[in-house]
């Protein structure tokens, strides 16, 4: 931890952190794509997490994936645009207990990707005809995935009141 | 104009406003923004369909999203009130507001008027370009929506 804190007077100092504090443009820019990204990932891969939890049963659930395709295409355009916040104040993030909440929840969002492979869950999803039910397990991976996303959601709002003011 | 003032300066918009709990204001714009994944993040999900993503399946269970997308709708409508009333005065004179309104009404004129009928007869000439429009229309709100808070800055 400490080595890291000792990266961030280096980074706040760097070009590029420089060049987004210079430009007023860049944050508002980078804030909209940043919304951009977390709509297309929560619409679409909410699509899919509905369609286990039983909504749109008469779909097969193996075409989904293609919206899911969507919806890992937002997360990498939130991911750039949350990387750039971050570079341009790096001061603001460290110590910020929101932001590490955020992360840890986007952690648990990933390792919980994980386990819907790991556990063979996601052939059993992908085997699901019109009007079958997914497995109670699938279920709860899907629940967990909306209740993870929406935490980070909620994690960023509070970015800006809890801890330090941005 | 006075309304407005008035309307901000009643105890409840006061304190809404300058409550220290995240109870307070925090926590209605984190509902406005999670209305607003609900409801364009769903939208986006179907203009996607109707542009040939996962072609395979029918779009009309995708019918079954309407009630979600009021739901998102209806949570940003009420929140969105609240943040209005607490402070009118500023929000009235801020050009992303009435941008952000219009394209709302728009889109979802286009969304109930246009992309619902697609739910019953798919396949029209015309569904992808209301797909196109809608997603830009989307686009242009969520846009106007979160520069508003960059654009009172500058004002």
């Amino acid at each position: 931890m400490t080595a890291i804190h000792s990266l961030v007077p280096w980074l706040d100092a760097t070009a590029p952190s420089m060049f987004i504090k210079n430009h007023t443009w860049v944050w508002p820019t980078c804030q909209v794509l940043h919304f951009f990204g977390l709509i297309m990932l929560f619409g679409n891969v909410g699509l899919l997490d509905l369609r286990i939890l039983g909504l749109m049963k008469e779909l097969p659930a193996r075409p989904l994936n293609q919206f899911v395709r969507w919806g890992v295409f937002g997360f990498g355009f939130s991911f750039l645009t949350g990387l750039i916040f971050f570079v341009g104040q790096p001061t603001q993030y460290m110590g910020s207990t929101p932001f590490y909440i955020k992360l840890s929840l986007i952690a648990l969002a990933g390792l919980n990707v994980g386990a819907f492979y790991a556990t063979g869950m996601f052939r059993r999803v992908e085997a699901l005809g019109p009007g079958d039910d997914a497995p109670v397990f699938a279920k709860c991976i899907a629940a967990a995935s909306l209740s993870l996303w929406i935490g980070v959601m909620y994690c960023g709002r509070m970015l800006t009141f809890l801890g330090k003011a941005f | 104009m006075e309304f407005l003032q008035w309307l901000r300066d009643t105890d409840a918009a006061t304190a809404i406003r300058e409550s220290e709990s995240v109870w307070g204001y925090p926590t209605v714009l984190f509902l406005h923004t999670f209305g607003m994944a609900i409801l364009v993040g769903l939208i986006v999900a179907i203009d996607l369909k109707m542009l040939g993503v996962a072609r395979q399946i029918p779009i009309a269970p995708m019918k079954r999203l309407l009630p979600l997308i009021w739901i998102g709708f209806t949570i940003n409508a009420i929140t969105g009130l609240i943040l209005f009333g607490i402070d009118g005065p500023n929000k009235i004179h801020n050009p992303a507001f009435p941008t952000k309104l219009i394209l709302i009404a728009i889109g979802m004129v286009i969304l109930l008027a246009g992309q619902r009928r697609a739910f019953s007869r798919p396949g029209r000439a015309s569904d992808k370009a209301l797909a196109v429009l809608s997603l830009a229309v989307w686009a242009g709100a969520v846009t106007a929506g979160r520069l508003m808070a960059y654009v009172e800055k500058l004002g």
